[in-house]
C-alpha cells in the first residue's frame, strides 16, 4: 500500500522537485527507469535509500532518526518537538532527497528505510504494547533508576541473569511495564519510555549547527612559500625516483605491488619515510609515468620522457588532479593493520577516499590562511559527512588527506596556499612557473672535489653532471662530489676526458682546482687502457710476415680477421671453421687449446647431453617365491574391500530406484504434515547438476521456500531448495 | 624567493654562499644551532643535528628563533619537513631534567610523566636510576651522571642538567698580559666554554689553544688537571703557562713517565695514565686525589679509551677539550661530545688565516714518477706491502733533497711514517732524526736548536704530529703518512701554521708517488685540508729539479 502511496507522491512532483531530486541522488537516473513506479521501487530500495542517507550531515541524520522514531503519519511539529525548531529547516532537503514524502494525512518514510536506519534509530527500542503511566517512573525504586539509567540512551537492550529471577530493579520494570522482556535472557526499554525518560527529546547531544575549525592563522606570503618549496620537492621526488628505478627498476611482488624492501630503499633513496615513498610511488603510478612490465620489473615509462619536457606547472596539476580524484588510498600501505597492502598493488582502493579528500580540501578552503587543528577539523568533517559504514577509516583518510596535500603543496604550513585555491577553483594559471626557482645554468667547483649547483639545474647541464660526478645533497641547491668512480663513470658513457674538462669549465662559475683537473686527467689517462672484447677463435704465428701475408690473401677474403697486435690475429669463426678455410687457400695450422697445448690428436665429436640408454623390453625374468605370495596376499585385500564396496553400491541404486515422487504441492504438504508428526523421511533432492539424490533427513521447519532438516548421512542441519526436492515419503 | 645567503637542502644541509654580503652575518647567526662540516672557498656546509639543536636550545635559543633564522637568509623556500623537525627535536630537550635535590641526591625530573615512563622502561637506563620519588621525579645514582646523559641522548629525550658543577679547590689563576693582547676568537671560545660548562673548542693547529685553556682555567680559578699528548707536550704548555698566567713554577707539576709532581695544576700525560701495572691502570687515581675544578683535554680527538669511561665518571667537574681536527678515525665523535661536552666554539680556518693569527699556506703535492724498475717492484709487492713500497722509492729522495736545497735558508721539517726513509733521509741530508726512541731531553735539545735557529732542517716521526710549538718552521715537506689518516695531514700542516714574523706563506709538500695508491691515500688525507678551504696545487718533480715552484 505505501510503495503505491510514494509512487503517487513522486508521480505528483514538478519538473523542477524531479530534477532536485535526481541531481541529489544520480543513482536513480543510471539507468533511467522505464516509468514511476519502478522509479518509485529504487527510490526505495535499501541501497539507493542507503547512498541517499550517507550524504547527509549530522543534523540531517538526526531529524530523519526523529521521524523513523514517529509513527506514520506523522506531522513537522512531531518532529519539531522531538528534536529542534530548527528541523524545519531539514525537512526540505529530506524531501528533496525523497527520504521522506508527504502523503494525505502527513508525512511518511519509504519502505525499507527503517531498515536501512538500523531496527534501533538513535538508541531506541520498540513502541510498547501496553498503556504506560508514566507519572510513576517518578515513583520507581532507586535499583530500577539505576537499570534505567544504564538503558536510555540506548543501546536499549539489556541482559539479565534468567528473566523468571530477575532483580527487585528488574522486576519491578518488568511488573510495570517499563522494560519489556525479549528471551530468556534480554529485556528491552520501550520507545515511549526512553523519549520519556529522554525529556522528550531523542538525541543527548542535538546538532543543529556546524561546529567550527579552530587553527592557528598564519600569513599568507609563509603559506605560499611553504607549498611552492613542497610543490618542487614533490617533483624533485618523482624525477628522482623514477631515475633512480631506471637504473635499478625493482621486481614487483607476485600479488602485486612494490615489496617492503623495495619501498624501503626508495625511501632511502630520497631521503623521506617510507608513507611519503609510498605516496610519491602511487602518485606516479597514478600519472601513468610508472608501470609494472609484464616481467615482473617496476619501469618508468615513456610518458616519464615526455613528462621531462613539460612544464613544471602542468606536472604538477596533472599529478594533482589524478590526486584530487583517484581511489587509491596510498596512506593503507605499511599500516600497522593492513600489512599485505603494498603500493602499487591490488588493494590500495577505497569507496570514501576521492569525497573525503574533497570534502577536507573544501573545508581548507573555506577557512582560508588557517592550520587547523586535526581535532575540531575531524569533529567538522564528522558533522558534514558522518560515515556510519565504516567509520573506522574516515579520520585516517582525512589525516592523510591533509598530509598528502601538504607534500603535494596544495598547503603550505597546513593552510590551503593560493597555488590549491587555484587548482580548486580550476583556474588556467596557477602561478606556479613563475613562482619555482628559476632554473641556474652554472656550477660552483671547490678544491674539495665538490660542485654546487646554487640553484635548480637545467637539465641538460643535470644530466651531464649526474654522468660524470655523485650527488650528496639534494634540495633548493645540489651538492656533487667528483671521485674517481664518479669520473671512470663518465668516460665509460662515452665522454672523453677533455670533454669533461671542457664541460666542467664552461659550466662552472669559479675557475677549475688543479686537483680536479689531474683527477680527470689521471682516470682518463687510465681508462681504456685494457681493452675486453669477444672473439670465437685466434691465429697467432711468430712470423708476423705470414700474418701480413694472410690478411692480403684474396683467397680467404672472406674470413672476419683482425690484426690486434703483430703476431695475433682475431676471427669470428669456430677454430675447425677457421682451420679448413685456411687450409684451403694452402695454409697449415695446427690448433691449440686455450691453455696454448697443440691439439695433435684428431678432433673426434662428442656429445654434450648425458647418456641416455633406451629402456629394455625383452622376456620377464622369473619372480621369486616371495614376489609371488606378496602378489597373491595384495590381491586377496583389494578383493575383499572391493566386495564390501560393491555390497555398498547395490544398497544405494536399490535406494535409488525407489525413489519417492511427489508432486510439488504434495511435497509441501506432506513436509508441513511430517514436520508436525517429527517423522522420519526419505526424500530424492536434484543437486547442482539436476542428478537426484536419495536422502533420509529428519525435517524440522520451513521457511522462504527452504526446508530445514537433519541429514542421516551428514548428521548434519542443512537447508534444502523445496523446489528441488524430487519426492517424499515415509520411512 | 628572496636573495638570501642561505640555501637549506632537505637532508638538512646547510649551504653558506661566502660570497654573499649577508654572509658573516648569516655564519654568526646559524652558528649557534648548526654545526659547521665543510668550509672550502666558496660554499660553506653546515648541518642541522639534533645535538646542535639542543646545544642551541642549551644555550637559551628556541626553536622560533632557529626557525626565523632559517626564513630570513634562506635563499630558497625552506622545506617544511625541516621546519617541522626543527621545532619537535628542540620541543625533546628539557622535557627531563637533572638536578640537585637536597633529600635524594640526583635526581631525574620530568615536565611529561609519559616522556619519563618511556625511558625508564629503555634497558640501558633501567640500571641507573634509584627508586621513585614521586611520579615525575626519580632517583639516579651519582656516579652515573654521565652515563645516563649519554643514554638518554642516544634514546633522543636529552637531559637538561641543572646538577651544577663542583667548583673544586679555588686557586687563584689570572692571565697576565703584558706585552700581548688575548685574540677576540680566544676569548669567544674560553666564553662560549665557560657558559655552556663543559664542551670541545675546536681552534686551527697554531691558532693559539693553549691560551683559551689558560683564559679558561683564569675563568675558574681553580685547581686544574691538564692532560696532553706526550711530554713534551706537557712542558710546552707548562712554559706557555708560566708566561701567560699568574702562576709560578712551584703550581704547576708533571705526571709523566718521569716526575710524578700533584700540584694546583698538574699536566698528565696520556700515556701515563693509561699505564697498566698488573692488569690496572695504576694512575686513574689521579683524577680522584685532587678536588679538581677543570679538566683540560688537550687534543681530545686522541683521548684514549680508558680515559673516556673515567670521563663519564666526573661529570659534576667542568671539561674543556681542546682540538683543531675533530675527526676520530675510530668513529667516536660522538662520545667525545657526549662525555666532554658538546662543540662549543668552531671557526673555519681560513676565517682565521684572513685575520691573521694563522699564518697563509700553500699546499702543494709534488708527484714523482717512478723508475720502470721500482714500478715493477711495486707492481709485484704483495698488497700489504705495496704502500711501504711507493711511500719509500728512492725517486722521493732526490725530490726530497732537492726541494731541501731550494729552501735552505728557511726553517725546515720533513715528516715521515717510516724509520728506514727518515733515517736515510737524515743521513742524506745531514740533519738530526727525531723518532719515537730519540729520548725526551734529546729531543728537546733539539727542538730548542730548531727554535734558535742553529738547525735549519729536522727530519721527524710521526712523534711530531702533535703539539710541537715550532714557530719558524715554515716549510715542511711530507714523505709518507698512516694509511689515509685525515687529520694526521691536517696536524702536520699545523706545525707550520704559527704566523711568522716577515708574514710570509708556509709551504706544505707532500711528495707522492704517481700512479700507485700512494695516490690515492694521498686524495684521502687531504680531503680534511680540503673542506678547510685549503687548494693543494699538484707539480710535477721535474718541476722541482728545473725550479718551477
Amino acid at each position: 500500500m505505501e510503495t503505491r502511496s510514494f509512487t503517487e507522491y513522486l508521480r505528483g512532483l514538478d519538473d523542477a522537485a524531479m530534477l532536485a531530486l535526481f541531481s541529489l541522488r544520480p543513482d536513480l537516473v543510471s539507468p533511467v527507469p522505464p516509468e514511476f513506479a519502478s522509479l518509485a521501487v529504487r527510490a526505495s530500495s535499501a541501497p539507493s535509500l542507503a547512498r541517499a542517507v550517507d550524504s547527509l550531515n549530522e543534523w540531517q541524520f538526526q531529524v530523519l532518526e526523529a521521524c523513523a522514531a514517529l509513527n506514520e503519519p506523522f506531522a513537522e511539529k512531531e518532529i519539531t518537538s522531538l528534536t529542534d525548531s530548527s528541523a524545519k529547516f531539514v525537512i526540505p532537503h529530506l524531501l528533496n532527497l525523497a527520504l521522506l514524502y508527504k502523503s494525505s494525512d502527513g508525512y511518511r518514510l519509504p519502505n525499507s528505510l527503517r531498515e536501512v536506519l538500523g531496527n534501533e534509530p538513535a538508541g531506541l527500542g520498540p513502541a510498547s504494547m501496553a498503556k504506560l503511566s508514566m507519572k510513576k517512573l517518578d515513583d520507581a525504586p532507586d535499583s530500577s533508576k539505576k537499570v534505567l539509567q544504564r538503558l536510555i540512551w540506548g543501546p536499549p537492550r539489556g541482559s539479565v541473569g534468567d528473566i523468571k529471577n530477575p532483580g527487585p530493579g528488574i522486576a519491578w520494570l518488568l511488573q510495570e511495564n517499563f522494560l519489556v522482556p525479549l528471551d530468556q535472557r534480554t529485556v528491552i526499554l520501550p520507545r515511549d519510555v526512553a523519549i520519556y525518560l529522554r525529556g522528550g527529546k531523542l538525541h543527548k547531544n542535538p546538532q543543529p549547527n556546524p561546529p567550527v575549525v579552530q587553527g592557528k592563522k598564519i600569513d599568507a606570503a609563509l603559506v605560499d612559500r611553504a607549498a611552492i618549496a613542497n610543490i618542487a620537492t614533490m617533483l624533485r621526488w618523482c624525477e628522482e625516483i623514477l631515475n633512480y628505478w631506471s637504473e635499478e627498476p625493482p621486481s614487483a611482488l607476485r600479488a602485486g605491488g612494490l615489496g617492503v624492501r623495495d619501498l624501503k630503499s626508495a625511501a632511502e633513496h630520497l631521503g623521506v619515510d617510507e608513507n611519503c615513498a609510498a605516496f610519491i610511488t602511487e602518485l606516479i603510478f597514478l600519472g601513468g609515468l610508472v608501470v609494472i612490465d609484464p616481467d615482473d620489473r617496476v619501469l618508468p615509462t615513456h610518458a616519464f620522457d615526455l613528462w621531462l619536457t613539460q612544464s613544471a606547472e602542468l606536472r604538477w596539476r596533472n599529478l594533482a588532479s589524478l590526486w584530487l580524484i583517484t581511489s587509491r588510498v596510498s596512506g593503507l600501505v605499511g599500516r600497522a593493520d593492513s600489512k599485505n597492502i603494498a603500493a602499487l598493488g591490488p588493494e590500495l582502493d577505497r569507496v570514501n577516499a576521492a569525497s573525503t579528500r574533497k570534502l577536507t580540501l573544501e573545508i581548507l578552503a573555506q577557512n582560508p590562511l588557517l592550520t587547523p587543528e586535526i581535532e575540531s577539523l575531524l569533529a567538522l568533517i564528522k558533522w558534514r559527512a558522518p560515515s556510519r559504514r565504516n567509520p573506522g577509516l574516515q579520520s585516517e583518510l582525512v589525516l592523510w588527506s591533509l598530509r598528502e596535500a601538504e607534500w603535494l603543496g596544495l598547503t603550505g604550513q597546513g593552510a590551503l596556499s593560493k597555488y590549491g585555491q587555484a587548482f580548486i577553483a580550476a583556474q588556467d594559471a596557477l602561478g606556479i612557473q613563475a613562482d619555482l626557482p628559476k632554473p641556474v645554468d652554472h656550477i660552483l667547483i671547490q678544491s674539495d672535489n665538490t660542485a654546487i649547483a646554487p640553484g635548480p639545474l637545467e637539465i641538460h647541464v643535470a644530466r651531464v653532471l649526474d654522468s660524470i660526478a655523485d650527488i650528496e645533497s639534494r634540495g633548493g641547491a645540489t651538492v656533487y662530489r667528483f671521485s674517481e668512480t664518479s669520473i671512470r663513470r663518465g668516460l665509460d658513457h662515452g665522454k672523453t676526458g677533455e670533454e669533461i674538462k671542457d664541460f666542467l669549465r664552461k659550466t662552472s662559475k669559479t675557475p677549475m682546482p688543479q686537483p680536479l683537473e689531474y683527477l680527470i686527467t689521471d682516470v682518463s689517462k687510465r681508462h681504456g687502457r685494457l681493452r675486453v672484447g669477444n672473439t670465437s677463435s685466434y691465429i697467432r704465428c711468430e712470423d708476423p710476415s705470414i700474418l701480413t701475408e694472410i690478411l692480403s690473401d684474396k683467397k680467404i677474403e672472406g674470413l672476419p680477421i683482425r690484426r690486434i697486435a703483430p703476431e695475433v690475429l682475431v676471427c669470428d669463426m669456430e677454430a675447425t671453421e677457421a682451420m679448413a678455410h685456411l687450409r684451403a687457400a694452402g695454409y697449415m695450422p695446427a690448433a691449440e687449446s686455450g691453455s696454448g697445448v697443440l691439439l695433435a690428436g684428431m678432433k673426434l665429436n662428442r656429445a654434450k647431453a648425458r647418456p641416455r640408454p633406451p629402456r629394455i623390453i625383452g622376456e620377464l625374468e622369473a619372480p621369486t617365491d616371495e614376489t609371488l605370495t606378496a602378489a597373491l596376499r595384495s590381491i586377496r585385500a583389494g578383493e575383499r574391500s572391493s566386495s564390501k564396496q560393491s555390497s555398498l553400491r547395490q544398497i544405494a541404486s536399490n535406494a535409488l530406484t525407489a525413489l519417492p515422487r511427489t508432486t510439488a504441492n504434495e511435497t509441501l504438504e506432506i513436509l508441513h504434515e511430517f514436520i508436525k508428526q517429527q517423522r522420519t523421511l526419505s526424500i530424492g533432492y536434484a543437486d547442482n547438476n539436476g542428478a537426484a539424490t536419495h536422502r533420509i533427513i529428519d525435517p524440522l521447519s520451513i521457511s522462504a521456500g527452504s526446508l530445514i532438516a537433519r541429514d542421516h548421512g551428514t548428521g548434519e542441519l542443512q537447508t534444502f531448495r523445496i523446489p528441488r526436492i524430487t519426492g517424499v515419503a515415509a520411512l | 624567493m628572496t636573495d638570501g645567503p642561505l640555501i637549506v637542502q632537505s637532508d638538512k644541509t646547510l649551504l653558506l654562499d661566502i660570497d654573499h654580503p649577508l654572509s658573516t652575518e648569516c655564519r654568526r647567526s646559524i652558528a649557534p644551532f648548526a654545526e659547521l662540516e665543510r668550509s672550502p672557498e666558496h660554499i660553506h656546509t653546515y648541518r642541522l643535528t639534533s645535538l646542535g639543536l639542543w646545544n642551541a636550545r642549551a644555550a637559551g635559543h628556541d626553536a622560533e628563533q632557529v626557525i626565523d633564522t632559517l626564513l630570513k637568509y634562506s635563499r630558497y623556500a625552506v622545506p617544511h619537513s625541516i621546519l617541522v623537525d626543527v621545532a619537535e627535536t628542540m620541543s625533546r630537550y628539557g622535557r627531563l631534567r637533572l638536578e640537585a635535590d637536597p633529600v635524594h641526591g640526583l635526581v631525574l625530573i620530568t615536565t611529561d610523566v609519559a616522556v619519563l615512563e618511556e625511558v625508564i622502561r629503555a634497558k640501558k637506563i633501567a640500571p641507573l636510576l634509584g627508586i621513585r620519588i614521586d611520579p615525575e621525579t626519580i632517583a639516579v645514582h651519582p656516579s652515573q651522571r654521565g652515563h645516563i646523559k649519554q643514554s638518554l641522548l642516544r634514546l633522543g629525550w636529552p637531559a637538561e642538567d641543572f646538577a651544577g658543577y663542583v667548583d673544586g679547590q679555588h686557586h687563584e689563576i689570572d692571565l697576565v698580559q703584558d706585552g700581548w693582547k688575548i685574540r677576540p676568537y680566544q676569548e669567544l671560545a674560553a666564553e662560549g666554554f665557560w657558559h655552556g660548562g663543559s664542551g670541545v673548542v675546536v681552534l686551527p693547529c697554531g691558532a693559539g689553544k693553549t691560551i683559551v685553556g689558560a683564559a679558561a682555567m683564569a675563568h675558574a680559578k681553580a685547581t686544574t688537571l691538564i692532560l696532553v699528548t706526550n711530554t713534551i707536550a706537557a712542558r710546552q704548555w707548562r712554559e706557555e703557562l708560566l708566561q701567560r698566567t699568574t702562576l709560578n713554577e712551584d703550581e704547576i707539576g708533571e705526571y709523566s713517565g718521569a716526575k710524578k709532581e700533584i700540584r694546583p695544576v698538574t699536566i698528565a700525560t696520556y700515556q701515563v695514565m693509561t699505564k697498566k701495572k698488573n692488569g690496572a691502570y695504576a694512575h686513574l687515581d689521579l683524577f680522584d686525589t685532587h678536588d679538581w675544578g677543570l679538566i683540560i683535554y688537550d687534543e681530545v680527538h686522541l683521548l684514549p679509551a680508558p680515559i673516556f669511561r673515567f670521563t663519564a665518571d666526573i661529570q659534576s667537574r667542568r671539561r674543556l677539550g681542546l682540538t683543531a681536527t675533530l675527526v676520530r678515525e675510530d668513529g667516536l665523535e660522538g662520545e667525545v661530545f657526549s662525555l666532554i661536552g658538546p662543540k662549543r666554539y668552531d671557526v673555519p680556518w681560513k676565517e682565521i688565516e684572513a685575520q691573521g693569527y694563522i699564518a697563509p699556506a700553500e699546499c702543494i703535492e709534488v708527484r714523482v714518477t717512478l723508475t720502470e724498475n721500482e714500478r715493477l717492484g711495486y707492481a709485484t709487492a704483495e698488497p700489504e706491502n705495496r704502500y711501504r713500497i711507493c711511500a719509500t722509492t728512492r725517486t722521493k729522495r732526490n725530490v726530497v733533497e732537492e726541494l731541501a736545497k731550494r729552501h735552505a735558508d728557511d726553517q725546515l721539517l720533513v715528516i715521515g711514517q717510516y724509520i728506514d726513509q727518515l733515517d736515510e733521509l737524515s743521513e742524506v741530508l745531514g740533519v738530526p732524526l727525531i723518532k719515537g726512541d730519540t729520548p725526551v731531553k734529546e729531543r728537546e735539545r733539539l727542538f730548542n736548536l730548531f727554535r734558535s735557529g742553529e738547525i735549519k732542517c729536522l727530519v721527524v716521526s710521526k712523534v711530531a704530529n702533535f703539539s710541537i710549538d715550532l714557530p719558524d718552521a715554515t716549510v715542511a715537506i711530507q714523505v709518507s703518512g698512516a694509511f689515509g689518516s685525515r687529520q694526521e695531514e691536517a696536524q702536520r700542516l699545523g706545525r707550520i701554521l704559527r704566523p711568522k714574523s716577515d708574514g710570509r706563506t708556509a709551504r706544505f709538500y707532500s711528495v707522492v708517488s704517481r700512479d700507485t695508491i700512494d695516490q690515492d691515500f694521498a686524495q684521502n688525507r687531504q680531503r680534511f685540508l680540503a673542506e678547510q678551504g685549503y687548494s693543494y696545487k699538484i707539480i710535477d718533480a721535474d718541476d722541482v729539479f728545473e725550479g718551477k715552484l
